[in-house]
């Protein structure tokens, strides 16, 4: 029974679900928050089902990983797709750093107006 | 917590977006032929390196890692402008525990091991500069919350390594465009694979991304750490 669901797109499917999930949580958080730092926060949780999506899609059951090792001996098309993974260690490095530069902004933005929320910022003179 | 109607009405209408694009998404196969298995065959032959994926980040595809430690570097950069300096900051968390005052003594030399043989050990096993700069980061992160205010970085030295490791870098690239007329390419002796003098140029890059990986993330602990006339 077991072996049945460690099938390639049984697993493909239980992943995109899975990081929809995580992506409709994300969205209904920088929605429906008001605080800038939860809206923030939920931008990194959207970040992460995209990370889950697309190294998840590209895995397929009995590939190893790109690696040699004592018990691979040599690279062989038996293995899982490499550049996927390069390009979300990328995408992590560049999301930490959009991340905390927006973080900082926040911290600024609080010194100067003692408000964290979004449907009290009135800095741009509008009727309330 | 309370729910608005707002909120439930929003949450209502993002599931069901959501739920129409997954049977969009549910459709997609997967592709068999692809770069990756081009990746694969010619990475044995041109780098030498037992990590397909080190290869791909520091080799295949060098210039966009400097684009990206670039990047790290702008976002730190604008950080710093818009925070206040270094100066009369103090922490505004920290554990109040003896125990952990004394034992990061002994756990900070270990943390900061682990993450070298993390970084050096990048093109035969998983990991590699980003990874270990990011552990090294942590080792000082312990160091702020057991120690409190009595633990200061030194600026100077964080700057020097910074900034020689970015011109490291460049100078790398610079190098093999002299040599063979390539940036970024190999132009050390392979060795052969599996060993951890192999790959050529590969363990020297990472090597600086590390450096500045983790002198950029330690900085961006200390700025989010210390804050003005908290005491």
């Amino acid at each position: 029974m077991l072996n049945s669901l460690n099938q390639t797109p049984f697993l493909h499917g239980v992943i995109t679900i899975g990081s929809f999930i995580i992506l409709m949580i994300g969205l209904i958080g920088v929605l429906t928050k008001r605080n800038l730092f939860k809206i923030f926060l939920s931008f990194a949780i959207i970040e992460t089902s995209l990370f889950l999506y697309f190294i998840g899609m590209h895995f397929e059951v009995g590939k190893t990983s790109p690696i040699v090792s004592s018990g691979v001996k040599t690279f062989s098309p038996n293995m899982t797709d490499p550049i996927p993974q390069a390009m979300i260690l990328t995408t992590i490095v560049i999301g930490i750093a959009v991340l905390s530069l927006g973080l900082s902004f926040i911290i600024n933005y609080f010194k100067l107006t003692n408000n964290m929320r979004v449907d009290e910022m009135n800095e741009l003179g509008e009727a309330k | 917590m309370k729910f608005s109607i707002r909120s439930i009405f929003i949450s209502l209408i993002v599931s069901i977006m959501i739920v129409l694009l997954l049977q969009i998404f549910l459709q997609f196969d997967l592709v068999t032929s692809s770069a990756g298995s081009f990746v694969l065959n010619i990475n044995a032959n041109s780098t030498e390196s037992a990590n397909a994926v080190t290869s791909v980040v520091t080799y295949f595809r060098g210039f966009d890692t400097l684009g990206e430690v670039t990047i790290l570097f702008l976002s730190i950069f604008g950080i710093s402008l818009g925070l206040e300096g270094y100066r009369d900051k103090f922490n505004i968390f920290a554990y109040e525990n003896s125990l952990l005052k004394i034992a990061v003594d002994t756990l900070f030399p270990l943390i900061v091991l682990f993450g070298v043989y993390i970084i050096i050990h990048g093109h035969l096993s998983p990991g590699g500069g980003f990874q270990g700069g990011v552990i090294i980061a942590s080792a000082f992160l312990l160091m702020f919350l057991a120690k409190s205010n009595d633990f200061s970085l030194k600026h100077n030295i964080l700057e020097l390594a910074e900034s020689l490791s970015g011109a490291g870098f460049i100078l790398l690239g610079v190098l093999s465009i002299l040599i063979i007329n390539r940036f970024l390419g190999n132009f050390l002796p392979l060795g052969k694979i599996g060993e951890l003098f192999s790959g050529g140029v590969i363990p020297l890059i990472y090597i600086f991304v590390s450096i500045k990986v983790s002198a950029e993330i330690t900085s961006l602990v200390e700025y989010f750490i210390r804050i003005k006339d908290v005491k």
